[in-house]
């Protein structure tokens, strides 16, 4: 077991935006956490990786307690991320926005004098060519198409070699044919380096193609978790998810 | 066919900028034998403040740190430097290196406190120090001269003539610049330009960003210092409008004229303002009005800076590059 | 020490803090609505104090020039605000704080060199209008009577202003504009008009300010980086965005400036900056402000 949570709670003025949450991850598992909007997706990934503290509960990954670490210090434990809203550095080629990741993971920051231009250059180019960025490295990361700006940051967070990768809906604002590329990629990236997956997502069509085991959040709580077809089986679920036709329709 | 036009007009570039460069040091070389004493000692002070502004650019143009009192650590150098010569007996040239010293120390101790803020709050706590020190140096008669400043530097001859000074401050300020060159294009300073665009995620590819910060902040006021220590040689004195806002407020201008994300462009904006400004009020008691509108043109018109706009150029022709390429292969 | 000369000094500490709350309270509503530092709100001070004397010495024949001059003034001030707001301002909202700072920074040289070439470097003086005028004997000390009008005006305008903001309906708009931009503009909301009277509200506040300073002291130049300086510490202690923390800012800082004259006399200054610091580090939000 690679992450376990227990008892996370967190709440903002009186509403539980996550409610009493335990979770146990496995090792090289794809895991996917699903719910509808406001269900505490995301503040549930932020409690994991330090940006909220929470109220009560503990996060232990790979055994040590993390729960009170600052985020640089669960990213350099081996908790990688990317992020719901887009979070790249827009100024920075997306070359430099792999390599600053690289360089931090190489512990190359405290060097003040070595040109950064000449090192680490494959491991930068490595990352970059496996979300297939390679020949639009020398592009500013702010300038490049939303779903290529979205594959970048999957790159960083790979940069930082995590062994367990949180993606907050990596597909987001996708075209359906990126939606799939990148799905692929993830997919393919996650094996070959044995990274353990969580994502979140709204594309159903992606929770389902690749995820081992998903989890339904639903205000705050975790209602259901199972493999794929349970969870598409399920009742309680469909109920949950009723109203939301794009949903409704891939659950059946 | 793109691929070898862009090769060979990047490499026309890097030329042309190698060009610039081996000139630019030649002319600088040269320039004493070229122009007479007043324009001589006018250079000096522009190359003094190119080393300021490129001080306070590590922070303000790499980092993204907005600080309103740079001018505090200036004065910190300059100041030191005329205590030791004028209270001790200690050699010019370690008078001259203790500066950038203490002003590096004062600077670990600002930032200490500064960093643990952002924004706004962070602007504010700056300010706050450098109001500080200037209250310091402006009351503490019997140690820093008070309102009077500090008169008379003991400098060695060899120094004591305006083209040997410049000379001096020439290896000084460019010994430094190349530092700084190398911490900007430094894994370090990719870091920085990573905490400028966007800290959070900085955190979150395991970097202390406080941390970072508060280096960039001792590294920023060391070089500042350097340059306070340099000008208190090069004006035979100090005064406390060395740490005034006003002359934050100038470093501030210099950089963002010059261009923030660019090393060069605290050098040429310092060339560029201080060559303003003596004209401008040469002409007119009104240079602040001028100023003034100068800054507000700037920040409506063009953010970028000088070098901001030569590099916009630089890169629509690049992509003009590309895009024709496109077009001749059709992709 | 006497109790006379005790009370002398808090009185004079806090009629010069009501003169700084009015220009701090139009800072802070400003930077709470706009999120802008507004650099130049001491400038505008400036400009206002300059229009109060160009009103009272150009009608001094008009029987009770002054009281016209305090109606007039401040709207003048809020004019030329409102025409900052528009033409500039508007353009900087969606940039960094960097360039907010800098475009305000350079309207205060602007507006500076404005008030240098309009009114030149000498210093003016407004009369203490009557029924103001005079002195009354406190505690055996003869106090201005002005003083105590200022402090009763700074207290009014704070009374004035929360009672705007919390019942009245333009005063919620401003509260649901400062509280959540977006919503506000979902709600139909004409976001950039609230802007551009919020900032003609700060403007007037300052020049309401500039209008009852002078003649409790001078008009001259340098008035504008003489209060900015406190305007700031008042904000910071008292938090941005708040206007009972600005009332309370400007009453500690009014009492500490002056009180700081008997103790330390030359370190004084610094006692606004050291608060400042101690505030910024432990309480960045202030006595009165939200942590973000």
């Amino acid at each position: 077991m690679i992450l376990e949570a227990e008892g996370l709670t967190k709440s903002f003025g009186g509403l539980n935006a996550v409610d009493d949450v335990s979770l146990q991850i496995e090792e090289k598992e794809l895991s996917s956490i699903i719910g509808p909007n406001g269900a505490g997706k995301t503040t549930l990934f932020n409690l994991l990786t330090g940006h909220t503290p929470a109220d009560s509960g503990r996060v232990i990954f790979r055994g040590r307690d993390i729960t009170e670490l600052p985020p640089h210090m669960i990213c350099r434990a081996g908790v990688g991320r990317s992020f719901q809203r887009l979070n790249i550095f827009p100024r920075l080629t997306a070359f430099d926005n792999v390599q600053v990741a690289v360089f931090s993971a190489q512990r190359k920051g405290g060097s003040l004098f070595s040109r950064a231009e000449k090192m680490l250059r494959e491991e930068a180019d490595e990352v970059l060519e496996s979300v297939g960025l390679d020949d639009k490295k020398e592009v500013q990361g702010g300038l490049l198409a939303h779903g290529d700006q979205k594959r970048l940051e999957i790159g960083i967070a790979l940069a930082c070699q995590p062994e367990l990768l949180l993606l907050d809906e990596p597909t987001a604002g996708m075209s359906p044919k990126e939606t799939i590329e990148t799905t692929g990629l993830i997919e393919k990236l996650a094996r070959e380096r044995g990274l353990t997956l969580i994502f979140v997502e709204h594309d159903m069509n992606v929770v389902f193609g690749i995820a081992d085991k998903i989890k339904v959040m639903h205000q705050g709580r975790i209602v259901f978790e199972g493999k794929p077809e349970d969870v598409r089986a399920n009742d309680e679920v469909q109920r949950i998810y009723l109203g939301e036709e794009k949903t409704q329709c891939c659950l059946r | 066919m793109e691929r070898m036009e862009m090769k060979g007009f990047l490499e026309r570039v890097v030329v042309i900028k190698r060009l610039w460069l081996a000139m630019a040091v030649a002319f600088f070389v040269v320039l004493p034998f070229l122009i007479g004493k007043g324009w001589l000692s006018l250079v000096n002070e522009m190359l003094i403040m190119a080393l300021a502004a490129s001080g306070l650019n590590l922070m303000l143009g790499y980092t993204g740190m907005v600080s309103f009192g740079p001018a505090g650590l200036y004065a910190v150098g300059a100041y030191t430097t005329a205590l030791f010569l004028t209270k001790t007996g200690i050699p010019f040239v370690i008078a001259i290196v203790a500066g950038p010293i203490v002003a590096g120390a004062v600077g670990a101790i600002v930032g200490w406190f500064c960093v643990r803020r952002t924004h706004v709050y962070f602007a504010l706590l700056t300010l706050a120090f450098a109001q500080i020190i200037w209250t310091i140096i402006f009351e503490w008669y019997g140690f820093t001269g008070g309102d009077n400043g500090i008169v008379g530097m003991p400098v060695p001859d060899l120094l004591m003539s305006i083209s040997h000074y410049y000379y001096f401050s020439l290896v000084v300020v460019v010994i430094c610049l190349i530092l700084l060159w190398m911490i900007g294009n430094s894994p370090f300073g990719k870091i920085l330009q990573a905490i400028r665009e966007n800290p959070g995620r900085t955190e979150f590819i395991g970097i202390n960003v406080k941390r970072y910060q508060l280096i960039a902040f001792v590294l920023s006021s060391a070089f500042l210092g350097a340059a306070g220590s340099l000008f208190c040689g090069f004006s035979d004195s100090v005064f406390p409008d060395y740490a005034h806002w006003a002359k934050s407020t100038d470093m501030i201008v210099i950089c963002l004229l010059g261009g923030m994300y660019n090393f060069a462009g605290p050098i040429i904006g310092s060339i560029v303002y201080i060559l303003l400004s003596k004209l401008i009020s040469s002409y007119t008691m009104y240079w602040m009005l001028f100023l003034g509108i100068i800054v507000v043109l700037l920040v409506l018109f063009m953010r970028g800076g000088i070098m901001g706009f030569i590099s916009e150029k630089l890169s629509s022709k690049i992509q003009e590059i590309r895009l024709r390429g496109q077009y001749d292969t059709g992709s | 020490m006497r109790i006379e000369v005790i009370a002398a000094q808090a009185l004079s500490g806090l009629s010069v803090g009501m003169v700084l709350f009015l220009i701090a309270a139009g800072l802070s509503i400003i930077f709470g609505t706009l999120k802008v530092l507004n650099l130049a709100h001491g400038s505008i001070y400036m400009v206002g104090a300059f229009i109060c004397y160009t009103f009272t010495s150009t009608f001094a024949h008009v029987i009770g020039v002054f009281w016209w001059t305090l109606i007039l003034a401040p709207i003048a001030t809020a004019l030329v605000g409102g025409l900052i707001e528009i033409f500039l301002l508007r353009r900087i909202y969606a940039e960094e704080m960097l360039y907010q700072y800098i475009l305000t920074f350079g309207l205060i040289l602007v507006l500076g060199e404005m008030c240098k070439l309009i009114w030149g470097v000498g210093y003016h003086t407004v009369s203490v209008p009557w029924p103001v005028n005079g002195s009354v004997p406190i505690l055996g000390i003869s106090f201005p009577v002005y003083n105590l009008f200022l402090i009763g005006c700074g207290i009014a305008v704070f009374v004035g202003l929360l009672f705007f903001m919390h019942y009245t309906g333009l005063g919620s708009t401003i509260r649901a504009v400062t509280y959540n931009r977006e919503m506000a503009n979902a709600l139909g909301i004409n976001v950039p008009m609230v802007y551009t009277g919020v900032f003609m509200l700060g403007c007037w506040l300052a020049g309401l300010a500039g209008t009852l300073m002078p003649p409790m002291s001078v008009v001259a130049l340098g008035a504008d980086m003489e209060v900015i300086i406190g305007c700031f510490i008042i904000v910071v202690i008292g938090g941005l965005g708040s206007l009972p923390g600005a009332f309370i800012g400007a009453i500690i800082l009014g009492l500490l400036t002056s009180f700081g004259i008997f103790i330390v006399p030359r370190l004084a200054v610094a006692f606004g900056f050291i608060l400042m610091i101690i505030i910024l580090v432990i309480r960045p939000w202030g006595l009165m402000g939200k942590p973000e």
